[in-house]
Parts: C-alpha cells; sequence; structure tokens
C-alpha cells in the first residue's frame, strides 16, 4: 500500500513536470525542472527502502558470523558480494541510495542556481521571458 | 606505495584544488596565469606516464579510502588513460591560447577556475568505476562549461544575448539529460544492487546466463544511449552543439568540440561495451543508424554555412557520426578503428577551432563571405588552416585519412556494405564543404575594404604555439600512425574482453 501511494506521488511529479517544462515562460521551465529532479529523488530513495527501522551499521569482519553475510568477492568460488543469507531479515534501510538522493539534491541546486542566474541575464538582453522570442540563433 | 598508483586521483584533485586556488587569487593575474601554466603541463606529463605504467603493467585501479567495490575506485585502463592524455594535450594547447583571446576582465576572475573544473570534471569522467560518480563528474562539466561558454573573448565577435541563448539551450538539455541519468542509475541499482560498474558487469553477465534476466535492463540501456547521445549530439539530439561550440570563446570551443563531445563516445563505450555487453545485439542497429543520420545531417547542414565556427560545429556533428558508427559496427578491427578516428578528430578539430579564433580576430568578421585573399596576410593561419580541412576531409598525409581508411576497412571486414557506402558518399561532402571554406577564407580576392581601416589583429606567438604544435601532431598522426594504431587495437581488445577489467576492480578486499 505504502509502495503504491509512492508510486503514484512519482508518476504524479514527472507528469507535473513534464507539462510545466513545455510552456512557455522560462520560470515555468525552471520550476518544471526542479519538480522533474525531485521525482527522481523520490524514485532513487523508492529503490532502497524496505520495512526497517534499524540504524544501518554493519558490525563485525568480512563475514559476518551470526548472520551469514558476504560483503567479500571471492572469484575462485563464484561468490559476489554481497550475500544476504534468506534467513536473515532486511531490518536495514539501504543507506546508500540516500547519499545518492544528497548528492543528487545539492547538485540540482547548484544547477538550478546558475540556471535562474541565467534567465535573468536572458530578461535583462530581451526584455522577456517567453521563450519563444528566443530566436536569435536556429539550431 | 610509489607515486605512480597514486596519478589517477592526483589528476582528478590537482584541478579542484587549483580552481579554489585561482578563486582566492584573483589580485594577482600574473601569478594566476604562470601556476596555472605550470599544473597543466604537470597534468599533462602526469597522463603520459599513467598511459605508459598501465601500457606496461595492466589496468590501474586507485581506491579512494579502502573501502573496496563499496566505495568509489578509479579505473585506469588503456581506453580511459589515453583518453586522459588527449584532453590533457588540448586543454594545454587551449590554455596557452587563452591567455592572449580571452578578455582580461573575464581571464581574470573565474575563467582559470571554471576550466581547471573543466578539466577535473573530464579527467573523473574518464577514470572513474562508479557509474554514480559519473553522474557527479558529468554534472561538473556541465556547469563549469556552461560558465566557460558565456565567457568573452577579445573583441567581442558574439553578442552577448547570443551566449545567454545558447547556454540556455545547453543547459536545460543537458539537465534534462542528467534527469534521465539518475532514472537510469535507479533504475539499474534496483535491479543489481550495486553502482561499482565492473559489479553491475558480473551480475548482468550472471542474470543473463541464468536466463533470469529481466526485460527492462534494455530499457536501461536504451536511457544511457540517450544520455550519451545527448552529450555526444546523435542526431535527434544535435540541434543545441550548432549554437553552443560557435557561441562560446574559441578555446572553450576546442575544449567542447576536441573532447567534450568525446564523452558521449566514451560512455557508451564504457557502459555497452562493459555493463550491456549481453544487450548489444539489440543496440547495435539502432547505434548504426543514428550514426548515418548524423553523419548525414551534419554534412548537408555544413554545406550551406557561412560563419566559420558554425561550419566547423556542424562538421563536429558529421564527424561524430563516424566515431559512433565504429561503436556500432562493434568488431575489434572497428572499435580501433573508432579510437584511431576519436584522436585524430579530437586534435584536428580543436586546432581548427583554435585557428578559427585567430582568423575572426584577423578579418573582424565571423562572415566567410565577408573574408578573403587572406593566404597573404595570413599565411601561417592558412597553412594550417589546410592542414586541418585536410585531416577532417581525409586526405592522405594527415592524420584523418589514417582515421577513415581504417574505420571503412573495418566496416568492409565486418560486411556493413550499406553503411559504409553511405559513410563514404558523406565523406565527399566533407571534401566539399572544408574547400568551400578554405577557399572563400584564403583564396580569390580580398572582399571588401571595410576592415581595413582597423589595425588587423596578427596573431600572437602564445596564440600561434597551440596550432603549430597540434599542426604538428595531425602530421605525425598521418605519417607514423602505429603507435596509435598499436594502441587502439589494444583497448579494442579491452573492450570486447572485460574480463581483465572485471577481475582488476573485484579482487580488492573490503577493509
Amino acid at each position: 500500500m505504502n509502495n503504491t501511494l509512492l508510486s503514484i506521488t512519482i508518476a504524479l511529479l514527472f507528469g507535473i513536470g513534464t507539462f510545466l517544462i513545455l510552456r512557455k515562460d522560462l520560470i515555468k521551465v525552471v520550476i518544471g525542472l526542479s519538480i522533474l529532479s525531485h521525482a527522481v529523488n523520490l524514485l532513487i530513495v523508492s529503490t532502497g527502502l524496505f520495512n526497517g527501522e534499524k540504524v544501518p551499521i554493519i558490525t563485525g569482519e568480512h563475514i559476518e558470523p551470526s548472520s551469514g553475510t558476504i560483503f567479500t568477492d571471492d572469484l575462485a568460488n563464484s561468490i559476489l558480494a554481497p550475500i544476504v543469507p534468506e534467513s536473515a531479515e532486511m531490518i536495514y534501510v539501504d543507506p546508500l541510495v540516500q547519499a545518492l538522493v544528497l548528492t543528487a539534491i545539492v547538485i540540482s541546486l547548484a544547477t538550478t542556481a546558475f540556471i535562474l542566474i541565467l534567465i535573468y541575464r536572458i530578461y535583462e538582453e530581451y526584455g522577456t521571458t517567453d521563450i519563444s522570442k528566443l530566436r536569435r540563433l536556429w539550431g | 606505495m610509489y607515486i605512480s598508483n597514486h596519478i589517477p586521483i592526483i589528476l582528478i584533485v590537482l584541478p579542484i584544488v587549483l580552481s579554489t586556488i585561482t578563486v582566492i587569487l584573483r589580485t594577482m593575474p600574473s601569478f594566476q596565469k604562470g601556476i596555472n601554466l605550470f599544473a597543466s603541463l604537470i597534468l599533462f606529463a602526469l597522463s603520459i606516464v599513467l598511459l605508459f605504467n598501465v601500457w606496461n603493467n595492466g589496468i590501474l585501479v586507485y581506491e579512494v579510502g579502502e573501502w573496496g567495490k563499496y566505495g568509489i575506485i578509479l579505473v585506469a585502463d588503456l581506453l580511459s588513460s589515453g583518453l586522459v592524455v588527449v584532453s590533457s594535450l588540448v586543454s594545454l594547447m587551449a590554455l596557452i591560447y587563452s591567455l592572449d583571446y580571452m578578455d582580461s576582465r573575464a581571464l581574470n576572475t573565474t575563467y582559470y577556475a571554471l576550466f581547471n573544473l573543466l578539466v577535473a570534471g573530464l579527467n573523473g569522467t574518464f577514470l572513474t568505476g562508479d557509474i554514480f560518480n559519473m553522474f557527479v563528474f558529468f554534472e561538473i562539466l556541465l556547469l563549469s562549461s556552461c560558465g566557460l561558454v558565456v565567457a568573452s573573448g577579445k573583441g567581442g565577435f558574439t553578442k552577448i544575448p547570443d551566449k545567454m541563448e545558447a547556454a540556455f539551450k545547453y543547459l536545460m538539455l543537458n539537465m534534462l539529460g542528467s534527469i534521465v541519468m539518475l532514472i537510469a542509475i535507479a533504475a539499474l541499482y534496483a535491479t543489481v544492487g550495486t553502482l561499482n560498474m565492473a559489479d553491475i558487469a558480473v551480475k548482468i553477465e550472471t542474470l543473463n546466463a541464468a536466463g533470469t534476466m529481466p526485460w527492462h535492463i534494455y530499457v536501461i540501456a536504451l536511457l544511457f544511449i540517450v544520455v550519451f547521445g545527448n552529450k555526444a549530439a546523435i542526431f535527434p539530439l544535435h540541434y543545441w552543439l550548432p549554437d553552443v561550440h560557435p557561441s562560446a570563446p574559441s578555446p572553450i570551443s576546442a575544449m567542447l568540440s576536441g573532447i567534450m563531445i568525446k564523452v558521449g563516445v566514451y560512455g557508451i563505450l564504457r557502459v555497452c561495451y562493459l555493463i550491456f555487453h549481453d544487450a548489444m545485439f539489440i543496440l547495435q542497429p539502432i547505434i548504426i543508424i543514428l550514426a548515418l543520420l548524423t553523419i548525414i545531417i551534419g554534412a548537408i547542414s555544413a554545406i550551406g554555412q557561412n560563419d566559420v565556427k558554425r561550419l566547423l560545429a556542424y562538421s563536429s556533428i558529421s564527424q561524430i557520426g563516424y566515431v559512433i558508427l565504429g561503436v556500432g559496427m562493434g568488431t575489434a578491427y572497428a572499435l580501433a578503428a573508432t579510437f584511431v578516428y576519436l584522436v585524430n578528430h579530437a586534435v584536428a578539430k580543436s586546432m581548427l577551432f583554435l585557428t578559427a579564433g585567430g582568423i575572426i580576430h584577423h578579418a573582424r568578421t565571423r562572415d566567410m563571405r565577408k573574408m578573403g585573399g587572406m593566404v597573404k596576410t595570413a599565411p601561417l593561419m592558412s597553412g594550417i588552416f589546410l592542414i586541418g580541412s585536410m585531416s577532417i576531409a581525409g586526405l592522405p598525409p594527415m592524420g584523418g585519412f589514417i582515421a577513415k581508411f581504417v574505420l571503412f576497412d573495418a566496416g568492409l571486414l565486418g560486411e556493413y556494405y550499406i553503411p559504409i557506402i553511405i559513410a563514404l558518399l558523406f565523406a565527399i561532402l566533407t571534401l566539399f564543404y572544408m574547400f568551400r571554406a578554405w577557399l572563400l577564407m584564403f583564396w580569390g580576392e580580398k572582399a571588401t575594404d571595410e576592415y581595413g581601416d582597423y589595425h588587423t589583429h596578427t596573431v600572437s606567438t602564445r596564440m600561434a604555439i597551440p596550432m603549430v604544435i597540434l599542426a604538428g601532431i595531425v602530421l605525425i598522426l598521418g605519417i607514423y600512425p602505429e603507435p596509435l594504431m598499436a594502441l587502439s587495437t589494444s583497448i579494442a581488445n579491452e573492450l570486447l574482453d572485460p574480463q581483465p577489467y572485471i577481475t582488476a576492480v573485484l579482487e580488492r578486499s573490503v577493509r
């Protein structure tokens, strides 16, 4: 149930973002871009979501004896880590996707700031924020 | 540990550190210049050392923090270290050139900082072994190149509104591209649970061997083709290039056309041949058709151009089509030909863009119809432009001939007859538009006296040196191509058999 709601939210955000990107006003285009990037961020978070509540800190050595989890590859015996045995319960939320989302958010912040300044300069030069008036260059 | 094992990280960290230092040192322009030139030379030397190291000792893996395959790793194999050498060479030349070319207001404030970030982004993209880290370096590339596109050169031959519009197009398309890339990465991570490229490759191979490869792997592969196709300006996403590359100042055009569009080709090579090795039978026809369309569109559009830099930009589109064609054909010989073509085009096109900057300064116009007869007033540039034109058109003593020859040879041996016929036909158009440009600019009568009153701007030594060096390299690549061929053949074998790459990455143990 939870995941269905999340998927519908992501789909809606993608729809709204795409709609706004196709508008004529430059500011609306940028708002559409940020909504799209947030939709992607939600998508990334949703890939690492389990029903977990513990903090993802791994204790123990290369092979955690208690749970049987393997972290190191052994190509000779064709063991591809990480291997979590069936019996072990997935009680962690995947921490990696949250790090990825942080990076993605920071990057989209930087690009959005840049594009807003660019739009301000375009407004100064062209006197309009209508995207159909920007036609000095013809692809 | 020896210093040579740390070269991959130095190649990335040094430019980043330098970019922060140069922002602080804005009040000391000459010191800024000196430290930048020195660091660029060091980077070039280090990249050559790295290439020899990898050539002699095999793939070099550098772990950033001892996290094994779970952390970020840098992998220098022959493909990435070879591309790092090319990009360091071109960026060194562009840096020397821009000392005299750029407007001092742009040069002394943030130009060096952005330029160094661009270099760091390029080196990082080529060297990283982690797919998400590749995305991060793509964004560094995007932001720094956007800042550089709007920087203005001396004389202001490109209007500011044009620059703004071009930068906006570039930024919009590439932000959409990075959103698509994030979707692809998230889908890939949700499927295989890892971001390390070698690890992903092993896992997809295992899935394929077990017959349980999910169908959306093909969709992810196509999404990656869209992303890298956008970077490389392949056919449906090519239209930003002829606006952006001419609007940028000439040294930056050289970087963008010489190296930046090759980043897309590198991405396709790396991702398709390492990760989606088993999905290639679907991707290959798509890549070949897109490459042919790119060749046709670029060549036809280039014929009608009157702006010299726009012509070169359209020619870049057409030439990147040939590179992608080799990627699509996918035999060992064709992949070797791809790398030869890529290096030759990088050197020749960056040289042509640098020369175009000099020509525009000399004639004080960008319109080729208003030039003419410049062979008398600018003999050096006319010779260099001729060498570049011959290389791009693929005439014998130049490097471009070798590149085109091996590419077509590989296509014929691989029995891709119809694509080769089309490519050959449009190679003749390449000859036509390059020589039309040369004749318009240098041959004939001096068109008008409009610009005669001005004090004609001769090319300074610091602008001439990079052009001459690059022209020399184009000639050497044509006369003595054996080392490059040997390197390319090894690269192709490495791409087709990624097992050494995978073993080198995965044998690391977690701390």
